[in-house]
């Protein structure tokens, strides 16, 4: 028997398995028609309806259709599951737009959807007012259901996915460098931190309702919670020039950057485990001094008239970069680039691991500054046994490694993004900022992509790339990236 | 049902696996990150801290917990470690010790009252299996189920029984006092139809009741053998456990190398005769004239070792080998060594713990896993699916039988004819990974 140069994949058992997930998208979908029924926006219902009905029978003919003789799944099915079914999402999700006309190319929708599945929030919609109700509720409604993550939704409501298999999903779709486990199975985790997202949820939803009215709170809760930023209004948040606004999106910014684990903790009871807890104490420590040098800017380039809109704005800015949400309140461009660049390095890290938030993530961040630290101690004392402590912890090498490797990568996939953007013709800095932005989930541009639907500018291929850069931020590189790789496909 | 495991050593790993595959809910402490690591894969969730540390088991959440499971290298440790588990109120403890004197009945009292329900001694278990074989030397297993109203066991055919190359619907008169429920051949499970063959070397698993135990032996072409004279390899911890449970019944020399050990054995053990050297060499088997002993057990640390044994000792004809194969790989190889019985004290230590909880949550069914086979005991439900036609009628996922049942306490065999009857408890042979699929059938 001739030997078989490449892996095998069982890619049966992926196909059926996604069939699954596209029913479900399905289901999602009857959401933004029942909005479209309620507004009376008949073209919507159709266009909606006719994008279920096809996720439907597409999800339909690959569970029903594809028996798979084989129904082992292991590590390259997992990964390769997880990473395609973002796209085949994206790939159904983009329906609407194109038959309701928003959008006439592939690509642009393509973009569009890919960019709220992965709490992006890059838009190539301009004019964000004049859509119907239905299809900004479909924006917002991706967001949410991307930001926490479409496996992770599907472990926590499908038994089928709970065996072995699902850890090696979870692992591939969940952030951080170890994945803390809540419960003992896997689907009890998921749920548990799907209960937590949408109790989030329901009070945000609850507290905008007065200011905004239930559909702009609705989509705003959902596109807040995920840490995504579309918007329903052309000004964003400004349309409703109301600090009260500004702080309640801000707190749940806040929130949704942290990790939902820990947030579960604390609701149940355990606050004694954030006082403990380094990434959290460092989370806070970045916001504050980014904030505070952003006041200080604001003051001397005199921004705004009153200390309180400085320091809200400044907060509401830090934040939104961090947890890579994109909503934006000032134009600093006034200032210089000093602002820009430090929120640039903020968005770099992003939110904690294990939140809703994009970036590098600061876990990872706090590992490479312990063992920066412990580097230069052995500079001193070459014979020192240092280790990283985290939490009170000494942190493996091979994890301490891993973190790194992680933030090396992160770098050079932002560099090549940036180098293929210059060579559509952006100036430097801006392509740097864009890849980044794409990479790190934070969605919003700098200079030529800046303005609201700017990204419409781009080249098709430009926008491809940038939803393929946004999923590899959003799976945390090796999940997407292991499939290009050599090893993946072939027997050495 | 939660189920926490303290320990993740050889038996608590291995119990993680299983009954993470089982739909529990796995909760494994360590304090080495090393031996977590390799849980990682399992859908089960692993703390790191001490059994002994009350934050830990705080921070597991104990209250809704049902089954508390001790194995961590120390007796004493996981006696304490239940103690505490049952304070902060699980249901049922379980601690392994290694001290048989805490078996006795006498004692039993002392440890519920200390919050340790059951004791699980590994080595003594499988001294009783031991046993089991030495009264038995015509089965390679022997699985009583149902309070011994049905018997399962395992038998090598050779080519001097009456079923070679018969298929099975030729030999239906057989069906009265036997189920042949499974075959082992090559290292594969087959779950045999009226068409297949029985071959030689062949392991044939096979159903019965006690009043059809000779009929099935003679079938089988085999005989029994009084044993009279065992031979032990290696004076381990079960080693000592055998002796000390069968030195009366049987005469026992024991070779062990180590010196010291030998003498602290021979304190110990007044009835049994200890030799010092290695049970590997010819010469010394020929000394001991080894041609005249009925079995050989092989029991030292060394799974290697003690397949090796066994097969020195076989080519010195002694017809029956037991050897203890702690590496669940090398099962495989034993039993393709012809290696009369195999014993595996994570297995046996195992299948009690299953027995346990089967006491204390009825759903779960499982009784006994072989290699890549799996029997489950289950109840059939009044009204189900199975109870409308007879069982040559039904429509039975493939890969399963039904082997037996217990209906009003007695044991029956089952054949095509049979109907089954709502309450009867049905033992049931499938392939691994194919039991949730049955349990729906029957329920």
């Amino acid at each position: 028997m001739a030997r078989s140069l490449t892996q095998h994949i069982n890619f049966p058992i992926v196909l059926r398995v996604i069939g699954w997930l596209l029913l479900i998208e399905g289901g999602y979908m009857l959401f933004p028609l029942l909005i479209s029924l309620y507004y009376g926006e008949l073209s919507d219902v159709y266009s909606f309806g006719i994008s279920a009905t096809a996720t439907f029978v597409a999800g339909a003919a690959m569970t029903f259709g594809i028996r798979p003789t084989n129904k082992s799944m292991r590590k390259r099915e997992g990964l390769m599951l997880t990473a395609v079914v973002w796209v085949f999402f994206s790939a159904f999700g983009m329906l609407p737009y194109l038959i309701s006309g928003i959008f006439t190319s592939v690509t642009d929708a393509f973009f569009e959807t890919m960019s709220g599945f992965t709490t992006t929030g890059s838009s190539l919609i301009t004019d964000v007012e004049s859509l119907s109700h239905g299809i900004i509720f479909w924006r917002a409604a991706t967001q949410w259901l991307g930001g926490m993550g479409i496996i992770l939704f599907t472990l926590a409501v499908l038994p089928m996915l709970n065996y072995k298999g699902g850890i090696a999903l979870f692992n591939a779709e969940v952030t951080g460098i170890t994945h803390e486990r809540m419960r003992p199975r896997v689907s009890q985790t998921a749920k548990d931190l799907w209960l937590v997202y949408i109790g989030l949820s329901v009070i945000l939803f609850a507290l905008l309702l007065k200011p905004m009215g239930w559909f702009d709170s609705v989509c705003h809760t959902m596109t807040t919670m995920s840490t995504g930023g579309f918007s329903t209004k052309n000004l964003g948040l400004h349309h409703w020039h109301s600090s009260y606004i500004y702080v309640v999106v801000m707190v749940f910014m806040f929130l949704g950057g942290m990790n939902f684990a820990l947030l579960f903790s604390m609701l149940r009871g355990r606050f004694y485990r954030l006082r403990h807890n380094d990434t959290f104490r460092f989370y806070i420590v970045i916001i504050f001094v980014v904030a505070s040098l952003i006041v200080v800017r604001m003051w001397h380039y005199n921004f705004f008239d009153s200390w309180s809109d400085r320091v809200i704005f400044a907060f509401f800015d830090t934040i939104a970069a961090t947890t890579s949400t994109g909503f934006t309140s000032v134009n600093y461009e006034a200032s210089g680039e000093f602002i820009a660049i430090i929120l640039m390095v903020l968005m770099f890290f992003g939110g904690m691991a294990g939140s809703t938030s994009g970036g590098a993530k600061i876990d990872r961040f706090l590992v490479m500054m312990k063992n920066t630290r412990n580097e230069f101690f052995r500079v001193l004392h070459a014979n020192a046994v240092t280790a990283v402590r985290i939490d009170g912890r000494a942190i493996p090498q091979q994890v301490v490694s891993k973190a790194i490797a992680f933030l090396s990568i992160y770098m050079m996939v932002m560099g090549a993004g940036a180098i293929i953007l210059t060579f559509f013709g952006l100036p430097m800095f801006d392509s740097l900022f864009t890849s980044l932005s794409a990479l790190s989930n934070f969605g919003f541009g700098y200079g030529v992509t800046a303005a609201p639907g700017s990204y419409a500018l781009l080249p098709a291929a430009a926008k491809w790339f940038l939803a393929f850069e946004m999923l590899v931020g959003r799976l945390e590189l090796f999940t997407v990236l292991i499939i290009f790789t050599r090893g993946f496909w072939l027997k050495d | 049902m939660k189920i926490v495991i303290a320990g993740a050593g050889e038996v608590g790993t291995h119990l993680a696996k299983m009954l993470s595959g089982e739909e529990q809910d796995i909760i494994v402490i360590d304090t080495d990150d090393s031996k977590l690591a390799s849980l990682e894969n399992y859908n089960l969730m692993t703390v790191h801290g001490s059994a002994l540390s009350f934050d830990t088991l705080k921070r597991v959440g104990l209250s809704d917990c049902g089954l508390f499971i001790a194995v961590t290298p120390y007796e004493t440790r996981n006696i304490v470690a239940c103690s505490i588990a049952k304070k902060l109120g699980v249901k049922k403890t379980v601690a392994r010790i290694d001290n048989a004197e805490f078996l006795r009945r006498v004692n039993a009292e002392f440890f519920v009252s200390m919050g340790v329900d059951s004791l699980i001694y590994p080595e003594y278990l499988a001294g009783k299996e031991i046993i089991t074989a030495l009264n038995r030397t015509w089965v390679r297993n022997w699985f009583e189920l149902f309070d011994g109203e049905l018997i399962v066991v395992g038998v090598k055919i050779r080519s001097n029984s009456p079923l070679i190359n018969k298929q099975l619907k030729d030999v239906r008169t057989i069906s009265q006092y036997l189920h042949l429920s499974a075959i082992k051949r090559n290292r594969e499970t087959i779950i045999p139809h009226g068409d297949d063959r029985i071959l030689e070397n062949d392991i044939a698993y096979i159903a019965t009741t006690h009043q059809h135990l000779e009929q099935v032996m003679k079938i089988c072409g085999k005989e029994h053998i009084d044993v009279n004279k065992v031979l032990v390899m290696g004076g381990s911890h079960i080693a000592v456990q055998l002796a000390l449970m069968a030195q009366d019944d049987y005469s026992i020399k024991i070779i062990e190398p180590d010196r010291d050990l030998c003498e602290r054995l021979a304190e110990m053990l007044p009835n049994c005769s200890i030799v010092c050297g290695d049970a590997r060499d010819s010469d010394l088997l020929d000394e001991e004239d080894v041609s005249d002993y009925d079995v050989f057990v092989a029991l030292t640390d060394s799974s290697e070792a003690n397949i090796l044994g066994c097969m020195v000792a076989k080519e010195h004809g002694i017809p029956k080998t037991i050897a203890e194969v702690e590496n669940l790989q090398f099962i495989n190889e034993a039993e393709t060594l012809n290696i009369g019985t195999i014993i595996n004290k994570k297995l046996i230590a195992s299948s009690h713990i299953f027995q346990i909880m089967l006491d204390n949550d009825a759903s779960t069914a499982r009784c006994l896993a072989l290699a890549d086979a799996e029997v489950a005991e289950l109840v059939v439900k009044d009204g189900s699916k199975v109870t409308k036609a007879e069982i040559r009628d039904l429509k039975l996922p493939s890969g399963m039988t039904i082997a037996g049942l217990v209906r009003d306490g007695k044991g029956e065999l089952v054949t095509g004819a049979t109907r089954l009857r709502g309450g009867d408890h049905i033992v049931v042979f499938c392939l691994s990974g194919s039991l949730h699929k049955i349990e729906k059938a029957f329920s």
